[in-house]
């Protein structure tokens, strides 16, 4: 059987409400865990539900070109957290202090000596995690939602404009203008 | 070329924590809730037609003030009401069937200010919450303004009361018969005095 496009499935919930019900089941998960990684666990559930009822209240506005709606709901999740600067400052920081004392579960970022990722570990500690997470949180709310979306949660510039709301050239520049900022900081604590 | 990132990647939470999977039972509790709001909702429904009589509290920074409501005392944004202007907000807050609205001091035209810049409050918002113990440990542990801690009121509410930052007054509260349902203990009857 087809799988009707979430684009229809929101047409379709405008005369038939309930038909709503299956994009919940197709998003929520995603959504729910870049919530948490955004705002942690405990605002994540709230906040959740919030993403689907405003959608849902909205979706006589989405535009029925685009068939997957997840950018979307993205952007609505991203309009949330914007709310919620401090738990976010709150959650970086957190994130960036463990860096420093647990070895990085991420294969790809480390070798397969142990010894050497806590050795690692250390170095990135001395290396200014958290002040990596202070200039995350410090970031334009424009520019680090633009740089989380890309860097986390890999949307494509298309999808990120569309989330955001923004056209695509203002994905671009705000990226540029966020990792310059990271880059700087590079330099200062770079010795 | 791409370090920068490369280090941003190593912040994502879960790559530094691994995250437990997501408990179904959330997912099955937020469905259901969802396609409950999604039975009963009705379009026409303004933000007015929770509640036809609501405040509007003067706050000089507005988003601070969003943004203490929701964390101290666990109001929540109408996000999709709220109005930027710019230079101030609009923006109105739900906790359980009640509704505030808030927005910059006004002196001209709603001759309203910040009890901050007045210096005294004639207003006071009265809360009722689902437990209120457990909203009063929430609030404490944000570093809530507590004015009065929480205790029980002879005429039969477990209450506290709070000032948020700028100086507006908040009474939380949770009738003796509510907290007795939901399991909790409350003070024995007194007998009846004579007068």
């Amino acid at each position: 059987m087809e799988v009707e496009p979430d684009a229809e499935l929101i047409a379709a919930s405008l005369d038939d409400p309930e038909r709503f019900g299956p994009l919940f089941d197709r998003h929520a998960s995603v959504l729910y865990r870049y919530l948490i990684r955004r705002v942690g666990v405990d605002e994540a559930e709230g906040l959740l539900g919030d993403v689907f009822r405003i959608a849902f209240e909205k979706r006589s506005g989405y535009d029925p070109d685009r068939p997957d709606a997840r950018p979307w709901l993205y952007g609505i999740a991203t309009n949330l957290v914007a709310h919620r600067r401090r738990s976010e400052a709150r959650r970086l920081d957190a994130v960036a202090r463990l860096l420093g004392t647990v070895p990085t579960i991420d294969g790809a970022a480390s070798g397969s000596d142990p010894t050497a990722e806590r050795a690692a570990g250390r170095v990135d500690a001395e290396a200014g995690w958290p002040h990596i997470a202070d200039a995350v949180a410090a970031l334009p709310a424009g520019e680090r939602d633009a740089l989380l979306l890309y860097a986390w949660e890999d949307l494509s510039y298309a999808e990120i404009a569309e989330a955001l709301a923004v056209p695509v050239g203002t994905v671009r520049s705000r990226l540029n203008r966020a990792r310059a900022h990271l880059r700087e900081l590079d330099v200062v604590s770079g010795r | 070329m791409d370090d920068d990132l490369e280090r941003l990647r190593r912040l994502r939470p879960d790559r530094v924590e691994p995250d437990d999977p997501p408990e179904p039972a959330v997912f099955v509790r937020m469905k259901e809730q969802l396609m409950s709001q999604i039975a009963t909702y009705e379009p026409e429904a303004s933000i007015g037609a929770t509640s036809d009589l609501y405040p509007r509290l003067a706050y000089a920074d507005q988003l601070a003030a969003i943004e203490h409501l929701e964390r101290v005392f666990q109001l929540h944004e109408i996000r999709e009401a709220r109005m930027d202007h710019g230079d101030h907000v609009l923006a109105w807050l739900r906790i359980g069937s009640g509704i505030v609205m808030l927005g910059p001091p006004n002196e001209e035209v709603h001759r309203i200010v910040s009890p901050r810049d007045a210096g005294a409050t004639t207003v006071q918002m009265m809360v009722y919450v689902d437990d209120v113990d457990a909203h009063y440990a929430r609030a404490v542990a944000e570093g809530a303004d507590v004015t009065m801690a929480l205790e029980d009121a002879f005429y039969g509410e477990r209450r506290y009361e709070a000032t948020d930052p700028e100086g507006h007054r908040w009474h939380f509260a949770e009738r003796f018969a509510h907290i007795a349902a939901r399991g909790g203990t409350v003070p024995e009857p007194q007998p009846e005095q004579d007068c």
